[in-house]
């Protein structure tokens, strides 16, 4: 008897946005629990608001208040060591994240193996321990910290700027923009011939029932023992 | 032994917001659940939008697009009855809710055990039967559905013109505003030293885990005996 095929499960994220890092790792957990290929896409968040006619929430003065709450709650929530950026302004729009991102291209066509790993440090470094994310020696620290050759990150520093890596950045976030996406995570289910978008770290429910799985919390290895 | 005392929760809604009414009716079946005094506080959506410099989320056009699939999935999710409004600029932007909001103020005051009714009876109109909520008739009518008796109906449509109604109704939104609210719904957990702000119908894992309570889904099991 054949078994139902996996669902592919496409992310589009950008390491620049906090809650796409938590929907990032709750789906990584997932992917020995759930029926799911997760195909990892970075794409360039800034150029997606740009097409879109979006603006980051945190330009809404109270949003931004409302957001550094939501986002230690649900940090605490989904077990991310995530902690408040400084200067946000300077780290997320001045400096923003197009060389990161680019970097990431360039593991996904060249090591997707450890595009996870990147990936992951990245944020970690941004969002987690503060520190810079598109210097040269930012990124070769953090695909390091994921066991990257010394001569592999080389290459992939530089091949960043080939313009087939630029191409490909801005491919991605043309798909994004054709599924209808307007900011991160965007999280594209394909199920019985159509794709499904989601938008947030806060439709795991929702996604689940789609995909005919359970959603047991953002931790779904620790067993509950019952009373 | 003294109970352990239950924890103020007020919900800041109103009727032109679809995600509020998810997030009401969550909490009204939680009610049982959860060891918590539901306030439901109708404010002016608008006045709260207005004061935080915010837009309406469907005036990202791909935004709209996914917020009405976003809105059908969690309707089937949380059981409730929502049907997308055929023509929502006019609906919700042109014509409103603030008569609606004022009616619901009116019953707060006059028949507060009925405010939960007839809330849910104009979302029902506005969200499900896509029908009228400004017309004094349209209001009478949500509130018979309701069961509210017509002398105090017709009481409740007199009130909501005077100016101690608008006046309360004024101060609600701007209550919610103190408590940072930039949208709706907005529900205040009083817990612990301080009120914790929520916005949106999809916090309530988190909400469940500050009244130390567990969320069991929009569909809580019927309490056993």
């Amino acid at each position: 008897m054949a078994s139902s095929p996996r669902i592919k499960v496409e992310f589009f994220y950008d390491v620049v946005s906090p809650y796409t890092w938590l929907a990032f790792e709750v789906l990584c957990r997932y992917q020995s629990h759930w029926k799911m290929d997760l195909v990892l896409r970075p794409f360039y968040l800034g150029g997606l608001m740009n097409a879109t006619g979006n603006r980051p929430p945190m330009m809404v003065p109270k949003k931004g208040l409302y957001m550094h709450k939501d986002l230690l709650r649900n940090a605490a929530y989904f077990g991310v060591p995530l902690k408040a950026i400084e200067d946000p302004f300077n780290v997320m729009i001045e400096k923003g994240t197009l060389r990161a991102q680019r970097f990431l291209t360039v593991v996904a066509h060249e090591h997707p193996e450890h595009l996870e790993g990147v990936s992951r440090e990245l944020w970690r470094r941004i969002w987690s321990l503060g520190e810079d994310i598109v210097e040269d020696e930012s990124l070769h620290l953090a695909a390091k910290a994921t066991n990257m050759e010394d001569a592999d990150i080389q290459k992939c520093l530089n091949m960043m700027n080939d313009s087939t890596i630029k191409l490909s950045l801005k491919k991605t976030t043309e798909d994004a923009v054709e599924y209808g996406a307007f900011g991160a995570p965007t999280i594209v289910l394909h199920l019985n011939g159509r794709s499904e978008m989601f938008f947030g770290s806060d439709r795991f429910p929702l996604m689940a029932e789609m995909m005919n799985e359970k959603w047991k919390g953002p931790f779904p290895d620790m067993i509950k023992s019952s009373l | 032994m003294a109970a352990l005392m239950r924890t103020k929760v007020e919900l800041f809604y109103d009727v032109v917001s679809p995600y509020s009414w998810f997030g009401f009716e969550a909490l009204c079946r939680y009610r049982p659940h959860w060891k918590m005094d539901l306030i439901l506080r109708p404010v002016f959506l608008g006045g709260i939008m207005k004061e935080a410099g915010n837009r309406p989320p469907m005036m990202v056009p791909s935004k709209g697009l996914y917020m009405q699939k976003d809105l059908l999935r969690n309707a089937a999710y949380f059981g409730i009855p929502l049907k997308l409004i055929e023509d929502p600029f006019h609906v919700m932007i042109e014509k409103g809710s603030l008569r609606a909001q004022r009616f619901i103020t009116a019953v707060a005051h006059e028949r507060p055990e009925y405010i939960e009714g007839v809330s849910r009876e104009l979302w029902k109109r506005i969200w499900s039967t896509g029908e009228d909520i400004v017309e004094t008739e349209s209001l009478h009518i949500a509130a018979k559905a309701a069961n509210m008796e017509d002398s105090d109906i017709l009481k409740c449509l007199k009130l909501m013109n005077d100016s101690n109604i608008k006046q309360a109704l004024i101060k609600s939104t701007e209550d919610a505003i103190e408590y940072g609210a930039f949208g709706a719904p907005t529900v205040i957990v009083h817990s612990k030293d301080q009120p914790e702000m929520f916005f949106g119908s999809d916090r309530f894992p988190l909400i469940a885990q500050m009244l130390n309570e567990e969320w069991k889904g929009p569909l809580p099991d019927p309490i056993k005996n």
